[in-house]
């Protein structure tokens, strides 16, 4: 049908690594095999990146080193993409479900003409193509899709799929992108970073995430204190978010961010429905709520009926012991 | 500044979700509202409006009763209204959504186009891109806050560290985020105006859509099926006499969570 074939991830790239979605796309587009693995990565300075794609196993990575590179921005890098899908010909396009992921796969499948398929948790091979699977409706409804034309964009929700290293030299194709100057129209003013050594809650593995039940503003450092011990990611339902006890950029469920973590430890959070929409797919729920009849007891893993402003210290202690015990 | 906002009509979350096994389509027989997301794109419209002048229309493809969704946002302060309407839609993907929507605002005066960063069922957050791609103008999305200097904006992207500022000239296509502003409640005064307020229907051959990119056919990707998950089941619970902490980590080592 067509001579498209192989797999093209879009690298995220993020301070000299590439984001964990990445490696894990390269990861999963190595099982299905069916052609080379290619990658490609836009930025200022490549090399980080470019060793890091050959860790993974990547057999090709296309590399575009430009000023203009730098700092996202949609325009230039859906560019840099389309001139990578002309040289390696892939039948599937695999991008970061990120923010800067799903400007570039939406703006390249609408370049392309290119079916595009969204947040997917589950990558098969077929006959002719391939299937994916989506949560939708907060994780409610399941669904199997497939494209009806190649190549097919897609974007991977983090965190879902493994990563394992698999060192090769890769081939290294540098491309020249001519820019389309109506990208380019958009200047970076300023990159403004004020929380540095923040865990990004999208890609974190284990995160802590605090509700009503902390009672006050003031209390969340009790939050914050656990996730720093478990190295995780500090989360927060929309109740404080409102409150503005918290910004909204922690804001898991509905109208906030949509998590898939190994560990997801809510506490003080009643479980409605809007934040069980965000966080539900995760691999394993602790619970803790003052209310014995609070919903997140009724898909938590391990629940406990208690004040979270004695057990949340206290756990944070053990764990800290824990550690000084290893 | 003319201003075009995107609005969707989406079920309410607490509404059950359907999908019917003939066609896969969403069963839109049950509560609706304005996708929460474009209160914020519809409120920096007005905001925008009140500050440097300009029309804010409210730009809408959805079944007939989505007029509901261009209502509201017409209480609370829009214009005028399009919608988008026509059997041979149903059951559009993101990106043939994406089509009819960049068409429906050539018929439209703008400056900037502002959508809401996703929509709350269909959820991709990919159609604020693909339009702007369509149109061939920038595309500034996830905004924390927008400035209007002259015919250029001046905003914040969010990122997980903080924020990058960029600056741009119109036209152009941005999506804002929840935070970005307060919206607004309709008032009773508004809501009673919004009723005489003008809103044209459109079909697919008033925008002369060519119909093989649109609907369930026109559409790219396919739902090949659906099921619903296995449901999470509660685990074990306990009452903190105590040792709850304790517990918890032996849960977790258990799990070889930590």
């Amino acid at each position: 049908m067509s001579n498209q074939s192989g797999i093209l991830v879009v690298a995220e790239p993020k301070d000299g690594k590439l984001a964990n979605v990445t490696l894990e796309s390269i990861t999963q587009a190595r099982a299905l095999a069916g052609g080379p693995v290619s990658v490609v990565v836009a930025a200022a300075e490549t090399a980080p990146y470019v060793a890091a794609a050959g860790r993974y196993g990547a057999d090709r990575v296309y590399v575009v080193e430009s000023p203009e590179a730098a700092v996202f921005r949609p325009g230039p890098f859906i560019d840099v993409v389309a001139a990578a899908v002309a040289a390696a010909e892939p039948a599937l396009i695999l991008c970061a479900g990120s923010p800067d992921g799903r400007d570039i796969a939406a703006g390249c499948a609408a370049r392309l003409g290119a079916g595009l398929l969204v947040d997917i948790t589950g990558l098969e091979a077929k006959d002719d193509g391939f299937v994916t699977t989506h949560p939708c409706f907060g994780g409610t409804v399941i669904v199997d899709k497939d494209a009806t034309s190649t190549p097919v964009v897609a974007t991977v929700r983090p965190n879902v799929f493994a990563r394992e290293e698999a060192p090769k030299e890769p081939e290294v194709v540098n491309l020249s992108v001519d820019f389309a100057p109506a990208g380019l129209l958009a200047k970076v003013l300023d990159v403004v970073c004020e929380n540095l050594g923040i865990v990004s809650l999208e890609e974190a593995s284990v995160i802590v995430a605090g509700g009503r039940g902390v009672g006050k503003a003031e209390n969340f450092k009790l939050i914050e204190e656990l996730a720093s011990e478990l190295g995780a990611a500090v989360g927060a339902s929309r109740a404080i978010v409102d409150e503005g006890w918290v910004p909204h950029q922690i804001q898991v469920g509905q109208t906030g961010k949509t998590v898939s973590p190994q560990l997801y430890i809510a506490c003080g959070i009643s479980g409605a429905i809007q934040h069980a929409a965000g966080m539900r797919t995760a691999k394993n729920i602790v619970a803790i709520n003052r209310d014995p009849e609070a919903a997140i007891f009724n898909f938590a893993d391990y629940g406990v009926v208690g004040d979270l402003l004695t057990i949340v210290p206290a756990l944070t202690e053990e764990i800290r012991k824990r550690k000084a015990a290893s | 500044m003319n201003i075009a906002v995107c609005v969707k009509q989406v079920i309410d979350t607490e509404a059950e979700k359907k999908l019917d096994p003939a066609s896969w389509r969403l069963d839109r027989n049950v509560t609706c509202i304005l996708n929460p997301y474009d209160e914020y794109a519809v409120e920096e419209a007005l905001r925008i409006k009140e500050a440097h002048g300009g029309e804010v229309t409210a730009v809408c493809m959805g079944p007939k009763k989505a007029e509901d969704a261009v209502r509201k946002a017409l209480a609370m302060g829009a214009d005028k209204g399009v919608i988008v309407t026509d059997d041979a839609l149903a059951g559009s993907d993101a990106q043939a959504t994406a089509y009819v929507l960049a068409e429906a605002l050539k018929g439209v005066e703008w400056d900037l186009v502002i959508f809401g960063v996703r929509s709350t069922d269909g959820e991709t957050g990919c159609v604020p891109a693909a339009v702007a791609e369509r149109l061939g103008v920038p595309l500034l999305s996830t905004l924390a806050k927008v400035e209007v200097q002259g015919s250029n904006i001046s905003v914040h992207r969010e990122t997980e560290q903080g924020y990058v500022a960029y600056e741009c000239p119109t036209p152009a296509v941005i999506s804002v985020i929840k935070g970005i502003n307060e919206p607004r409640y309709p008032s009773m005064k508004g809501i009673m105006g919004a009723k005489k307020k003008p809103i044209d229907a459109k079909d697919a051959s008033a925008l002369s859509l060519d119909t093989s990119q649109v609907g369930q056919s026109g559409s790219k990707t396919r739902v090949l099926s659906a099921r619903t998950p296995e449901p999470r089941k509660a685990g074990e619970k306990i009452e903190d006499d105590g040792t709850g902490a304790q517990k918890i980590v032996e849960f977790l080592a258990s799990q070889k969570l930590v």
